[in-house]
């Protein structure tokens, strides 16, 4: 794949479904995140990349308050999911994340049944009223996951048993089961082989005609194969974002084109 | 010779071996010590040990066979005829032992050999003699025993005398034999590092010897048992009922579920108690608070055992039959199955939770991480994810729980009864296996009736009992382990 | 597809509103918390419960009412030949001395007009300890030339005048108990009032043998000290060499085989073995085959040392595990041989870990009762063991398992004792753990 066939699609019409404005983040004294503001769009998949530690993942974990899990977090500005600020006291962080949905660098399922994997979040918030509903949403949601012809039949097996490109995918099945309105993915495929990276990546192009997508990569390929807007982070500052064609073929900030001509990294 | 004596004679032989060799390396390098293959001490080490080992070995085997093979060829002078009724062969063997241990104190004190001689002649005056040694002889002592005694004595001071010759024959032969070999190519320090390493697979064998004798003791005087009562009453028959004139019936049932019951109590309080308190110290608690709460829940650990007995006897007991069992009806005694496992309990919360919460967090935080995304609370991660996941490991946690709560001795001494019952009634005294192993063990004991080795058989069903559940447990929790690394 | 995501949307949209099933879940969130807290506090409770119970039943042992009696040392009775040669005066017995002390008793109370006519003169001796006596005795035969003196002593208060004094023993439960009588209080009161009664510390707890079922005002725990002393010095002797010797070979020489592994299952198995089970192996391997004595601390010691065994070897195994394998390589690397590498290096470096780990399991040893109860540690043991090594052949108590003996008796007078020798056996526990945690902190080296 070579940067100049990826799809390129006008994002300017699409209304903005994250709005983040300020962010800061500390860890105990270390700033890890200065001032980041970024809008997220509708039906868009937006790469997060830049060099390790640079405060792309821990800007992801904002996004869905997964930060609030650790201790020694403290997370200051605004980030507005349609319009209401996810960090205002009223707002439980449990709703928020069944609405922003995550997956993980490394595929995580539950050491339960592929059937049990997917139908815990629905399970938990209530989503099915019945077995019959419950099936359904499991079905939809492998399908959506590219994984019910793998599995259809051994719904009962243990999802930990499936090799790591399943269980990557069953994890996103898990994520889409909830039905969220945006997914974020920390470097979904870090833990994959090629053939299933290839496999996640086209679900993410699928994914992002029903969802928002945020997927944060190392790889800057991959981010050219798969997302529409990019945005690049560097010690902890947001340096550019923009239209990931633009971001690749002309840099505006020259630490940008450091990075992606390999002299910085 | 006294052994100390020898002892020290051989000590002395040795540390002159240690100079000798050290010395001989040395003169054989005309003092220059890196023309030897080892540090001079080595060479010196090498002699010592070479003088020192096989008279200390020999020393030791001897002092243990030679009393079982002069009381085995002692034995073989005793009649039937002089074992009194109501009494056994081993009995009589040991007044024949008291008997010439006293000679031998009567001529230790200055008594000559002729004298001794005559005084044996008169089976009164020996008595007297031996009484006023605080000996005591009792009358219906037959010619036989005395005979035996004296043979006993004439044995016994013949292998003193053997023993003392082989040992330091043994040290002096080692001794010359090892510092003539030294010479400056000998690999002194490699011997002496096999010595060491000889002895290091030694200590570590001594676990091994450990389980062994548990084992052999065990076996050897259940068996004894089940010479004398038969296994299929022991095994099947409900009541308990020991007798120490003779009659008794000692079904192990009414101990075993006493021994069940009470550790059913104990398990139903603290497996909950633990595990929750598991989960919030891993889940939920700040660190400073659990730095404070664990290590006072793991005190409750530290207690021994019979602080708590006294805690059941003295206050819960009492507490229990004051406030419960009285106004329920159920009752009026302080000490009873509720009690036991209550105060088992309480010490048991602390290894059912120190276990858990290492398993709780070798539990991967992914796992935690994909359940938080989805929106699940703290509570449904934990009982949903964690919770399965650990559940193994949290399982081998509660069988080692249950592995102590059935060997747990003075609790249940002090604080469930001494009553062998069948009963639902908690509120009642009831006694378990470890109780009845101490009631039949203390006191006098005397091997040859089955009230007593009916203790070992006991002993053996609780060994066997507990030692499936630990090899259970640490296989399970193991495997767990592996399951995570 | 698209129904079912309809269907899967939350009817409320809003973050700032949460849902019934939401506001239900953490509802279920915040009682969950709440279990947890309520098991640890339920645990702590536990812990202060049976602290403070067995504080409070044991903190009075170590005060003792004593009556301050005026005592005429009659030469009459106690020297007749006037010799003032102790050897002489051995031949007056307790009773004479007692009938000292009874006189100095009556004598005392009519000084200061105490009236004692509703008593008995059983009843006015029964006041003071039988042990009373044998303290008088023993001090003059120390001292000779107290004879012909009236001198103030002392004299211990039976046990029942201790519980008035502490509170246990009231005027209801004299009425019931055969040992003591209202009047006997009445005088005791008066006494109390006169300022006659006293509460000084009780040092005999501490240096006193264990006393017969009737005195239970004279019982202390410095035999079974001594024999507890004794039994940790086998166990340290024996379990820490042999220990650390099983440890080494098993960490840094053993091959990786199946005797090995034996060995490994076998000392994980035997530290989870019952005590009791090992005081069978005692019984039957030391006592019944080795033919050694019953209630010796030799005995205790070796049955502590076998469980102790385990403990030890694990802990010393986490130490030298703890060692990191590069300062092996250094060693061998400058061509010291493996034993070398082990004792100059390695085993220094592990050594704090080792004597904590040693320490932990003296501990564990010193309050273990069980395996002791077989082995007739049990026996009433009224004489102290002399000094090793001939000592550790006598017949000794040991602490935890004294207290065990006290609580068999049935005067409640005991319980006191027992739960004062229990906060004795804690203190020991809590120093030693202690030290083992400073020992801990202060050598700790994180690589």
């Amino acid at each position: 794949m070579n940067l100049m066939q990826t799809p390129v699609s006008d994002t300017t019409a699409l209304k903005p479904r994250i709005t983040a404005s300020g962010v800061q983040v500390y860890y105990d004294t270390n700033h890890a995140l200065k001032d980041v503001s970024v809008n997220i769009l509708d039906r868009t998949t937006t790469a997060f990349i830049g060099p390790s530690g640079c405060g792309k993942s821990t800007f992801l974990r904002c996004l869905n308050r997964m930060n609030d899990t650790v201790a020694s977090a403290r997370v200051e500005g605004k980030i507005l999911l349609d319009g209401q600020d996810i960090y205002d006291k009223r707002v439980d962080p449990v709703q928020l994340r069944a609405r922003i949905g995550m997956v993980f660098q490394k595929p995580n399922p539950f050491p339960k049944s592929i059937y049990d994997n997917v139908a815990y979040g629905p399970r938990i918030h209530g989503l099915a009223r019945n077995k019959a509903e419950l099936d359904e949403i499991v079905e939809t949601s492998l399908r959506r996951a590219a994984l019910w012809n793998e599995v259809k039949d051994r719904l009962s097996a243990p999802g930990t048993g499936l090799s790591g490109g399943q269980q990557q995918r069953l994890c996103i099945a898990r994520a889409v089961a909830t039905g969220p309105e945006v997914l974020l993915m920390d470097e979904p495929c870090s833990a994959l082989d090629p053939i299933a990276t290839a496999q996640v990546e086209a679900l993410i192009d699928e994914l992002r005609e029903q969802y928002s997508v945020v997927i944060v990569t190392h790889s800057m390929q991959q981010a050219a194969r798969v997302s529409q807007k990019t945005a690049f982070f560097h010690l902890g500052n947001l340096v550019e974002y923009g239209d990931t064609q633009q971001i690749f073929t002309n840099p505006q900030d020259p630490r940008t084109e450091s990075y992606i001509t390999g002299r910085i990294g | 010779m006294s052994i100390a004596l020898l002892t020290l004679i051989i000590l002395g032989l040795s540390a002159l071996g240690y100079l000798l060799g050290r010395q001989r390396a040395l003169a054989a390098v005309e003092g220059d010590a890196r023309k030897l293959h080892s540090l001079p001490s080595y060479y010196g080490a090498s002699v010592f040990l070479f003088t020192a080992l096989p008279a200390f070995l020999t020393l030791l085997v001897w002092l243990i066979a030679q009393p079982l093979l002069i009381e085995r060829s002692v034995a073989g002078m005793i009649t039937p005829a002089d074992i009194p009724a109501g009494t056994t062969l081993s009995l009589v063997m040991s007044d024949v032992q008291r008997i010439a241990v006293g000679t031998e104190q009567l001529v230790a004190d200055g008594m000559s050999e002729t004298e001794l001689a005559a005084l044996q002649a008169d089976p009164a005056g020996l008595r007297s003699a031996l009484g006023r040694l605080g000996v005591s002889v009792a009358e219906t002592t037959t010619p036989n025993v005395l005979e035996a005694a004296k043979a006993y004595r004439a044995s016994a001071s013949l292998g003193h005398f053997g023993m003392i010759v082989a040992a330091l024959a043994l040290a002096v032969a080692g001794l010359l034999i090892s510092a003539f070999r030294v010479t400056p190519e000998l690999r002194a320090r490699n011997i002496v590092e096999s010595f060491i390493r000889v002895l290091l697979i030694g200590a570590s064998t001594v676990a091994i010897l450990t389980t062994l004798g548990i084992v052999f003791s065990l076996v050897f005087e259940s068996w004894h048992f089940f010479q004398l009562y038969p296994a299929k009453d022991f095994f099947f028959s409900l009541t308990w009922n020991p007798k120490f004139g003779g009659g008794s019936s000692l079904g192990v049932w009414p101990l075993v579920w006493g021994t069940l019951y009470v550790s059913f109590v104990a398990l139903v309080i603290a497996v909950p108690l633990g595990i929750l308190s598991a989960i919030y110290l891993s889940e939920y608690a700040s660190p400073t608070v659990r730095s404070v709460a664990k290590p006072l829940l793991e005190i409750l650990a530290g207690i021994p055992s019979i602080v708590y007995g006294l805690f059941a006897l003295v206050t819960v007991g009492p507490l229990l039959r004051d406030w419960l069992a009285m106004p329920l009806g159920l009752g009026a005694s302080s000490s009873s199955v509720a009690t036991a496992g209550l105060v088992m309990g309480i010490m048991l919360i602390p290894y059912v939770s120190s276990l858990s919460d290492d398993i709780i967090n070798s539990v991967p935080q992914s796992l935690r991480d994909g359940s938080y995304a989805i929106g699940a609370t703290p509570s449904e991660t934990v009982r949903q994810v964690v919770l399965p996941a650990a559940l193994p490991g949290i399982v081998g946690a509660v069988l080692l729980a249950a592995s102590r709560a059935i060997g747990e001795t003075m609790i249940v001494v002090m604080g469930a009864g001494a009553a062998a019952k069948l009963s639902m009634n908690p509120f009642e005294a009831m006694t378990t296996v470890t109780v009845k192993i101490v009631s039949q063990l203390t006191g006098d004991t005397e091997f040859a009736s089955p009230e007593t080795l009916v203790a070992f058989a006991l002993g053996l069903t609780l060994f066997v009992f507990t030692l499936g559940l630990n090899i259970l447990a640490l296989f399970i929790v193991r495997k767990y382990r592996e399951q995570y690394e | 597809m698209t129904e079912i995501s309809q269907q899967a949307e939350p009817p409320v949209k809003s973050l700032f509103e949460s849902d019934l099933r939401t506001r239900r879940r953490n509802a279920a969130e915040t009682r969950f918390r709440l279990y947890g807290m309520a098991a640890v506090a339920m645990g702590i409770f536990a812990l202060i419960f049976l602290l403070v119970s067995v504080l409070g039943n044991g903190v009075s042992s170590f005060r003792q009412t004593s009556i301050e009696l005026q005592v005429t040392l009659d030469e009459a009775v106690l020297d007749k030949t006037g010799s003032r040669d102790p050897e002489v005066m051995k031949k007056v017995t307790t009773i004479g001395y007692g009938k000292i002390l009874d006189q100095a008793l009556a004598d005392t109370l009519a000084a200061h007009d105490i009236d004692v006519s509703a008593l008995t003169p059983k009843q006015l001796s029964g006041m003071k300890s039988d042990e009373a006596p044998r303290r008088l005795r023993d001090l003059v035969l120390a001292d000779p030339s107290l004879v012909g003196q009236t001198i103030t002593f002392h004299a211990l208060a039976t046990s029942r005048i201790d519980g008035f004094e502490k509170g246990r023993v009231t005027m209801e439960s004299a009425k019931l108990d055969s040992n003591i009588s209202v009047e006997q209080l009445e005088v005791a009161q008066a006494m109390k009032d006169k300022g006659l009664l006293s509460m000084p510390f009780n040092w005999g707890f501490f240096t006193s043998a264990d006393a017969s079922e009737l005195r239970p005002e004279a019982a202390g725990v410095g035999v079974a000290m001594l024999g507890s002393l004794y039994m940790m010095l086998i166990v340290l002797v024996l379990s820490l060499p042999i220990g650390v010797a099983a440890s080494i070979y098993l960490e840094e020489l053993a091959p990786q085989n199946r005797w090995t592994d034996i060995i490994e299952v076998n000392i994980a198995n035997l530290a989870a073995v019952p005590a009791i089970v090992y005081g069978i192996l005692a019984l039957a391997l030391f006592i019944n085959f080795l033919g050694l004595p019953q209630s010796a601390p030799m005995v205790g010691g070796l049955v502590l040392t076998l469980m102790t065994l385990p403990t030890i070897i694990i802990a010393t195994r986490a130490a030298l595990k703890a060692v990191p394998p590069s300062i092996r390589d250094a060693a061998l690397g400058v061509g010291a041989s493996r034993m070398q590498t082990i004792f100059h290096h390695v085993l220094p470096l592990a050594m704090p870990g080792i004597l904590t780990g040693t320490i932990l399991g003296l501990a564990r040893a010193l309050g273990e009762s069980a395996p002791l109860l077989l082995i007739g540690m049990v026996a009433f043991v009224k004489d102290y063991p002399s000094a090793p090594p001939a000592g550790l052949m006598e017949p000794a108590s040991a602490l935890p398992v004294q207290v065990y003996q006290w609580t068999q008796r049935a005067d409640p007078a005991f319980v006191e004792r027992a739960s004062g020798a229990i906060i004795v056996l804690l203190v020991f526990l809590v120093a030693m753990n202690a030290t083992a945690i400073l020992l801990r902190r202060r050598f700790e080296r994180r690589w």
